[in-house]
């Protein structure tokens, strides 16, 4: 009886075992196989996060290295209301100061402990934005603030309970935290400087994007070379323990962020320095409604400034998009004078006149078409066609027109690049206005000589003008000089580029004499003469085009010129829009580009070619780094 | 022949305790080994990620340092400078700098052959 007692009893124990094992077994199966799929999911969402790693955008350096923009790290700061307790005044008095917000409005965000969910629930708030985009420096000042955050009605006490522990350990560590990834932001610490050149940025708007949020370049080089600024985001696949700490033997993916390249210019920042103050000054002087200002080696196409004032401080965009605007590639105008150099170049080379070749000026009044052309400068009678640069006679460039017709000139101005972009690597670049000959009118053949009737932007202007300097190659404008990354390794050099030969060798060199003479007493633009260098130029003044006819008292004054004339190094364009002081290009833009001329020159230890220094001395260039280094060419023909 | 049978047992049940007692040696060193490196691995994740914390500010203060020392050599800040210590520094009109050349070396052994001078002949 005894023996079967116990076998039952055996028999009970071993089933119940057996059961409760066949209970975890099929626990077991139900976790591990049924529900796998789904738990696997739910624990991956406990544990595992995908951190983004975002690329920090390259900087911006003019040729010698001088940081034009570049980028800092800041933080989003954010806090957990329902670690503060009572403590959300003394947090806020404590850290608004460092972060630069208002004590007051940072202390309601802080008492908001509690949200309604949608579906009208009541549940504590855990996350309270603090402050956007705080510097590093900053944050590490709150982050010491709250490590040592004092509580004194608990730190009286000799011992503290686990929960006063536990609120003590999240006031000081996790109440006040970084939220997300690092962020970063633009700066220009050069302020105004080349700011149309610079542009700036702005965010990404596209909530689609990886890069939703990230800084993202919307004008100028930030724009044209986003790509290259803003590198590649990585991300991390990783796996946190119950702390949060990440557990970094259980890191799963891990693609390394690809920093942007640095974009390095051509622009030269004292170049450009030099070339905005001049430009000030003439703007104050001139009273002009805007001047722009072009600096560029006319062997390469480098540019080395470029200037349209009034501009503005890319550190704060303004809203007023005329500011923003960059004259000197984004607006077109009819040029006047200084297209002359053109109309008489494609004559040249077309052999339809000769420098020597004497043309009736018609002693000022040229009747046309119904119309009576004038010399702006008064009456001639009759001048050589290099006397009518010299004097810019309007009845001369309008007859060289004539004789050169109308299907030729219209070749000549696609030639020089006129009413297609120039191809400089900024945005917005506009392609001027060159009606197809079909749309000419009658007087259209000696408008157009003279610089009416067409529209280019000051970059094409210059650019042809250069082209003159340049042996008749008709350059690409050149703005980027080299990609490079972190360490300065070189990624990609950019070499200048011929666009084309507009005119022969020998043409440009008998236009550089024509020009050489503007400067000269008896020309027009005496007062961009220059002690040490001679200088070759062409001056411009057009009355401004409105919607019924021209307008009485409004003009672009310009000079374009380059030095030294037989061997240029620089050329200069300078355009002033509706001067009140005197509108002549020989009167307002001229004295500017002598300003800027010697100036640059000093600088770039161009050699002179004028004047006891230049017979006496052997001349050498200083090796002062490429921007400074003059006749440096390779060339990819283009 | 007979054989000492209690001997031979003895012997049979020393020989299975050892190799009890190895396999459990074994097994509990494999254990202990197993963990040792599961907390080394942890260590070593730890030290990664604070190498990797301190490299990520060490490149950042690098980077601020070269934009500390680009700023410094920025043509505003050397102007604003010059201005503050009023030196009296400008530049130098273009007539007023003169350049010359460094006469080149001419190398021993070429002397003869640069000057045209003739090798002694006795």
């Amino acid at each position: 009886m005894e023996k079967k007692l116990q076998h039952y009893r055996f028999v009970l124990l071993g089933g119940l075992l057996v059961g409760a094992f066949a209970l975890l077994a099929f626990r077991l199966v139900d976790l591990q196989v049924w529900r796998h799929e789904e738990l696997l999911d739910l624990a991956q969402h406990n544990t595992v996060r995908r951190v983004r790693n975002p690329a920090r955008r390259g900087d911006i350096l003019d040729i010698n290295g001088t940081l034009l923009a570049s980028s800092i790290k800041v933080k989003n700061i954010c806090a957990d209301p329902s670690l503060l307790g009572n403590l959300q005044a003394a947090v806020a008095r404590a850290i608004a100061p460092v972060l630069g917000v208002d004590e007051n409005r940072l202390c309601e965000k802080l008492l908001a402990t509690n949200r309604t969910t949608r579906d009208g629930k009541v549940v504590p708030r855990l996350y309270v934005p603090v402050a956007q985009q705080v510097p590093v420096e900053k944050w590490e000042q709150v982050k010491e603030i709250m490590a040592n955050f004092p509580v004194p009605e608990l730190e009286r006490k000799p011992h503290l309970t686990r929960a006063e522990k536990l609120f003590l350990q999240g006031l000081r560590r996790r109440a006040i935290a970084v939220d997300g990834p690092d962020d970063q932001v633009r700066q220009y610490p050069q302020g105004t400087l080349a700011a149309h050149v610079l542009g700036f940025v702005g965010r990404n708007p596209d909530t689609n994007s990886i890069d939703f949020g990230q800084l993202i370049g919307v004008e100028g080089i930030e724009r044209t070379f986003n790509k290259k600024l803003a590198g590649a985001s990585g991300w991390r696949v990783i796996e946190r323990d119950c702390r949060g700490n990440e557990m970094v033997a259980w890191r799963d993916q891990d693609v390394p962020a690809r920093d942007g390249f640095n974009v390095v210019l051509t622009i030269d920042a004292v170049v450009q320095t030099l070339l905005e103050n001049a430009l000030r000054e003439g703007l104050s002087s001139s009273s002009a409604a805007n001047i722009t200002g072009i600096i560029l080696r006319p062997r390469t196409g480098e540019i080395l400034a470029m200037a349209s004032l009034p501009d503005f401080d890319p550190n704060r965009v303004p809203h007023n998009a005329e500011l923003r605007r960059n004259r000197a590639i984004s607006d077109f105008y009819e040029p006047g004078s200084t297209f002359k150099i053109v109309t008489v170049a494609a004559a040249l080379q077309e052999g339809v006149v000769a420098l020597n070749d004497r043309v009736d000026c018609e002693n000022g009044a040229f009747k046309f078409g119904g119309r009576t052309l004038h010399d702006a400068h008064g009456g001639h009678g009759i001048l050589s066609v290099k006397n009518i640069i010299t004097k810019s006679s309007n009845i001369g460039a309008a007859k060289i027109g004539l004789k050169l017709g109308e299907r030729r000139l219209f070749d000549y101005l696609g030639e020089f690049g006129f009413g297609l972009p120039t191809g400089i690597a900024l945005p917005a670049e506009a392609r001027g206005l060159v009606h197809p000959i079909k749309e000419w009118s009658k007087v259209s053949i000696v408008q157009i000589p003279m610089g009416h009737g067409v529209a280019v932007t000051r970059l094409q202007m210059t650019m042809a003008m250069a082209a003159l300097a340049n042996e008749g190659w008709l350059m690409r404008p050149m703005l980027v000089n080299r990609l490079q990354d972190n360490s300065g390794r070189l990624i990609t050099r950019f070499e200048p580029q011929r666009v084309r030969q507009v005119v022969s060798a020998d043409t440009a060199r008998e236009m550089v004499e024509a020009l050489k003479t503007v400067v000269l007493p008896g020309g027009t633009a005496v007062q961009a003469a220059l002690t040490n260098y001679t200088v070759a130029g062409k001056t411009g003044t057009a009355q401004k085009p409105g919607p019924g006819g021209y307008q009485a008292g409004k003009y672009i004054a310009s000079f374009i010129g380059f030095f030294p004339a037989d061997n240029p190094e620089v050329c200069i364009s300078i355009v002033l829009d509706e001067p009140k002081n005197g509108y002549y290009g020989g009167v307002v833009a001229a004295p500017i580009f002598k300003q800027v001329g010697s100036a640059v020159a000093g600088y770039l230890h161009i050699p002179p070619d004028v004047g006891p220094v230049a017979t006496n001395t052997t001349l050498s260039h200083l090796n002062l780094g490429s921007a400074r280094t003059p006749g440096r060419l390779t060339l990819n023909d283009n | 022949m007979a054989r000492n049978r209690k001997n031979q047992a003895v012997a049979l049940r020393f020989g299975a305790a050892l190799k009890a007692v190895a396999f459990c040696a074994f097994a509990g060193a494999a254990a202990v080994g197993y963990v040792w490196q599961k907390n080394q691995i942890d260590v070593l994740g730890r030290q990664i990620k604070q190498r990797e914390i301190r490299l990520a500010e060490l490149r950042d203060q690098n980077k601020k340092l070269r934009d500390q020392l680009a700023m410094l050599q920025s043509p505003g800040q050397l102007a604003l400078k010059l201005q503050q210590l009023n030196l009296g520094l400008i530049q130098p009109h273009p007539g007023d700098v003169w350049k010359v050349t460094e006469p080149v070396e001419v190398a021993t052994g070429d002397y003869t052959a640069a000057t045209g001078a003739q090798v002694a002949q006795h």
